[in-house]
């Protein structure tokens, strides 16, 4: 049989070794249009999410600026030095150490733990470097393989004050929160707004990250520019947020708090823009944008003076005196008084039987005007017999109290307005007319903020129309082009506008001949309250709620000192002097003394 | 009667220069590319070497033309005596390089002397059969072609070269074929290769190729003996390739074996489905037209192993995509079906069986090379002729092409020897 075969034209074998060849030629091609043509996409989707990293390119936080444009917070550069184990020298080690003015065992052990998280990529051995140590690592630059550096952004404080409670800080994300704001982009060791004006505003301050696409290879050390970077995003910088604080009202305000706990708003009554928020304890928002040592954690957290509270919008404290012009609008409002009507005070109201309903003073027979310059508690004790209770509360809660502004910036608290509901909650076996009466005089069951009273006076001051309180003016895009946060409309207050006025020339008298006559501004008409209120706690309160000019104000104040006496020996000095500051420019040379009389007055020192 | 220079082929030294060239260029991306300073010193001179070793070819080139035919007819014991005595001497006092003890130092350079035994083993089996009248070869030739060919395979296979081995191995049908060894026997030894295969990818095929090759050789020759011989061998090899896998080989080696069948699966990930699945995604993400000359992620970033040497495919397939890796093979087909033309215009059965052995080298090469690039066949580590880096293969089978053309340009002079 094989000699059948045997003799064939060599001819014949090489043609079927070229089908043969072909048809192996012919496989392969066919294998190739399976691969290349028909599974091109599933491919090269593979080899893109291989060796193509997608690096986020941070944009500048936006910068914040007082109203006037003068810088408070913006960013500086610092640096990271990264440490590439594989192309590290080793013998190098004493060198880098030297350089960076650590022990060789840091460079030692930061290198193990580069090593140990991957040889061939850059690790962030040293954060937080200056400049001119990185100056230094660059003329070494050629003996020390393997060392490279980065710049990171860190929030710079420029300011001569804190205004913690305005501006906030930022911190590393915590894993909450990257949970919380999933799908916004965060990703761990990003920096994100903890509170304030950083946290409220953190989407238009942290503006829009963009992308970096990079070549990279079987080892993960990124070789090149994806495509020459042609798909690139360019990152957008944040928005500039422009604040309606007053950068020098702002400074003497917290100069003014030294030693003192306790809270001060300075707000335009035309607009509800605040001007000057200040609460004390405070916190430098630079030691927060840092690492942290145990011990400042320690007071952040944990102190009794609480530094992180806002006092300004959150701390409740009977508005005591200060209430006195509220409470007698309500009185003339529902007609239980006329501005003639008068109330004979013997020292005390005939319901008070004891020590509570006492007055400072034997004022004989007084109409409401008079009650409030000369701050007759026995007046109020009655107008609370005459107002029942549920009035009270409607009106109180139409001037901001007990509920909250809403502020655009930071934590606040309702404050508390009590109602009948409240008293029968509280008085389960039952509440008389002598219960309510102490609120009269801003005493008893009755908070109120800072912030409030910052608003109640400049309402009063403006004739009449409660503004919403905010601190954020505008935010200024990179481009130039400005964008208005929306601010509800004022609110009208239930009252004739004959009472508020009525009022007004009360509160006007308190500051030329009542309580707060010591503390005039020379030379500019202003109207003016002082408080004292109980503090289970030590030393009373100092309150003092002021407004000016008189005639058109264009700022009013709520400033509250703890435990620190009258309201005239404390918070009233401080108001006046920032309500000068900010009409003048200055302080008058004859308020020196009042100045210095301020700043030396302190609060009594909280119980350990 | 034509001056020399005239007989010369110069279509197939077009071809071998284009191959060569676009050897260069792959080399030249994976070297020179955006992503060149990451690279080792050692891998940074790859392109140089290989152009220093495309200018000896060339040189060498010119030199095989100006030696006459009867030295070749004369020295092909030697060259294939000498072929044996280096791989020999590799195995004794050689250097071993990735695992395989095939390289001997010569001067500054090193010589994988397995690439050159496939010169000594192509002229070596063309010996045998030119010295025999032509025809007239029967089963003692085919054996002494099966034992010249197996010795070196062997030689190779003790260098831990399974691979190169193998080429040599799947020589022996090609040059039987040429050597006019009767087609049954050709299929009865191709049968084998086919099962095995088959049984590797998936078993039921295997099977049924062993039932429908039975049945074919009994309708073809209806020799009881012979349907009986295929069924053994065929069935032979599926029981003995189910063996191999489940109790001979180690694990490493199954998977070697098994992994093409599919590379992404979690227990080839980081062996040889490494190789496989990014020869695949750099191959098929290069699409049609290809990423373009130094722009392939894959080959920029380093993901394809042997990306130079074995797995120079992936660099064509992604920056030049499917028309450059068609281009390839195309001047490969040329170059084999030019090659089986210039034999049958010799009609020296030496000159023939040289230009055969060639195109049979060739052919395999570029089969198991491109077959293993895009995964239809095992990974089997042997270099694309001509284009892989690795001056040792590049001389062997420029030798090879310049030898065979060289044979044809004075193919008039062996009706003076007669044969």
């Amino acid at each position: 049989m094989m000699r059948e075969t045997r003799s064939e034209d060599p001819s014949i074998r090489g043609r079927i070794f070229m089908v043969v060849a072909s048809m192996v030629i012919g496989l392969l091609v066919l294998r190739l249009a399976k691969l290349q043509i028909l599974d091109a996409g599933l491919y090269s989707g593979e080899s893109r999410s291989n060796a193509v990293r997608e690096l986020r390119v941070t944009p500048a936080r936006g910068t914040v600026v007082d109203r006037r444009g003068r810088l408070i917070v913006d960013n500086e550069d610092t640096y990271t030095v990264l440490i590439t184990p594989r192309y590290f020298d080793p013998e190098r080690t004493d060198l880098l150490a030297s350089l960076l003015s650590v022990p060789d065992t840091v460079v030692t052990r930061k290198l193990a733990e580069a090593t140990a998280w991957n040889a061939f990529r850059p690790s962030p051995a040293f954060r937080s470097v200056s400049f001119d140590v990185i100056g230094r690592l660059l003329e070494n630059r050629s003996r020390l393989p393997g060392v490279t550096y980065e710049a990171a952004q860190k929030r710079r404080y420029v300011a001569p004050f804190n205004a913690a409670h305005v501006l906030g800080y930022v911190r590393e994300i915590t894993r909450a929160e990257l949970d919380r704001h999933r799908g916004e982009g965060y990703r761990s060791g990003d920096l994100i707004g903890k509170s304030g004006v950083e946290s409220a505003f953190e989407r238009p301050l942290r503006g829009t990250m963009g992308s970096a696409f990079r070549l990279v290879n079987v080892h993960g050390q990124e070789v090149d520019a994806f495509r020459g970077g042609t798909e690139d995003l360019a990152p957008v910088a944040g928005q500039e947020v422009v604040l309606t604080i007053d950068y020098d009202l702002q400074a003497l305000a917290e100069s003014l708090f030294v030693g003192k706990r306790g809270a001060a708003v300075a707000i335009d009554p035309s607009s509800g823009e605040i001007l000057a928020l200040v609460s004390k304890p405070d916190y430098d928002p630079d030691i927060m944008s840092r690492p942290l040592a145990p011990e400042a954690w320690d007071y952040f957290l944990t102190s009794p003076e609480k530094p992180q509270f806002n006092r300004a919008t959150q701390s409740l404290l009977p508005p005591g005196s200060t209430l006195k012009p509220l409470v007698a609008l309500m009185a003339l409002q529902e007609g239980v008084i006329t501005p003639r009507s008068t109330v004979t005070c013997n020292g005390g109201h005939p319901i008070g039987r004891g020590q509570f309903f006492r007055c400072m003073h034997v004022h004989g027979t007084i109409a409401v005007g008079t009650a409030i310059e000369q701050s007759c508690n026995t007046f109020f004790f009655e107008m609370m017999t005459r107002i029942d209770v549920e009035s009270f509360a409607r009106y109180a809660r139409a001037m901001g109290f007990g509920r909250r502004a809403p502020l655009d910036v930071g934590e606040e608290d309702t404050g508390l307005i009590p109602d009948s509901a409240y008293f029968n909650r509280m008085n389960p076996r039952g509440w008389t007319v002598g219960t309510p009466m102490n609120l009269g005089v801003g005493q008893g069951d009755i908070g109120v903020t800072p912030l409030q009273l910052a608003g109640y006076i400049g309402a009063l001051g403006n004739g009449g129309l409660l503004y919403t309180p905010h601190l954020v003016l505008e935010f200024r895009n990179p481009d130039g082009t400005v964008e208005r946060p929306e601010i509800p409309e004022p609110t009208r207050l239930p009252f004739d506008r004959s009472n508020v006025d009525l009022v007004r020339d009360a509160l006007r008298r308190v500051m030329e001949e009542g309580t707060g006559r010591w503390i005039q501004i020379p030379g500019i008409q202003s109207a003016g309250k002082t408080g004292t209120a109980q503090n289970p706690r030590g030393e009373d309160d100092s309150v003092f709620i002021m407004f000016a000019p008189f005639d058109h104000p264009t700022i009013a104040l709520g400033v509250m000192v703890e435990n620190a006496g009258f309201g005239s020996t404390a918070a009233g000095p401080i108001a006046s002097l920032l309500a000068e500051r900010y009409l003048t420019g200055s302080i008058a040379p004859g308020r020196r003394a009042l100045y210095e009389r301020t700043l030396a007055v302190k609060s009594q020192p909280l119980p350990d | 009667m034509r001056t020399w220079y005239r007989t010369l082929d110069y279509l197939s030294i077009v071809a071998w220069a284009a191959l060569v060239g676009i050897g260069l260029v792959a080399i030249y991306s994976t070297t020179h590319g955006p992503a060149a300073e990451f690279l080792l010193e050692s891998v940074r001179g790859n392109y140089d070497r290989q152009m220093v070793w495309a200018g000896i070819c060339l040189v060498g080139f010119c030199i095989a033309l100006l030696i006459p035919v009867r030295v070749y007819q004369k020295s092909a014991p030697i060259v294939y005596l000498g072929a044996i005595l280096l791989l020999l001497a590799a195995l004794l006092f050689g250097r071993e390089i990735n695992g395989a003890r095939s390289w001997i130092a010569f001067g500054p350079a090193q010589f994988q002397v397995s690439e050159f035994a496939k010169v000594g083993a192509v002229i070596g089996v063309a010996h045998l059969v030119g010295s025999r009248r032509p025809g007239t070869a029967g089963l003692r030739t085919a054996l002494a072609i099966i034992g010249l060919l197996m010795l070196p395979a062997m030689l190779i296979v003790l260098q831990n070269d399974t691979g190169t081995a193998l080429v040599f191995i799947g020589l022996i049908p090609v040059m039987l074929f040429w050597a006019g060894v009767p087609v049954d026997l050709l299929m009865l030894l191709l049968a084998p290769a086919v099962t095995g295969y088959l049984a590797i990818v998936y078993e039921p095929a295997a099977i049924a190729f062993v039932v429908l090759f039975t049945l074919f050789m009994y309708i073809r020759t209806r020799d009881r003996k012979l349907t009986a011989l295929a069924a053994a061998i065929t069935g032979g090899t599926l029981g003995a390739v189910a063996v191999a896998l489940t109790k001979i080989l180690q694990p490493h080696q199954v998977a070697r074996v098994l992994s093409f069948t599919r590379p992404e699966a979690e227990e080839f990930r980081h062996d040889v489905g490494f190789h496989l699945v990014q020869s695949l995604a750099a191959i098929g993400s290069g699409g049609l037209a290809g990423k373009g000359f130094m722009q392939g992620t894959q080959t920029q970033g380093r993901y394809v192993p042997e990306q130079s040497t074995d797995f120079v495919f992936s660099v064509i397939g992604e920056e030049f995509g499917f028309l450059g890796s068609v281009l390839v093979l195309m001047l490969f087909l040329f170059l084999l079906v030019r090659l089986v033309m210039l034999g049958n215009q010799m009609k020296h059965p030496f000159a023939m069986m040289v230009a055969a052995g060639t195109s049979g080298v060739y052919l395999i090469h570029v089969f198991v090379n491109v077959g293993m690039a895009t995964a239809i066949l095992p990974v089997i580590g042997i270099p694309l002729p001509f284009i892989s880096y690795g001056g040792s293969a590049l001389l062997a089978h420029t030798a090879l092409l310049a030898i065979t053309l060289t044979l044809h340009m004075r193919r008039d002079d062996f009706s003076i020897y007669g044969y």
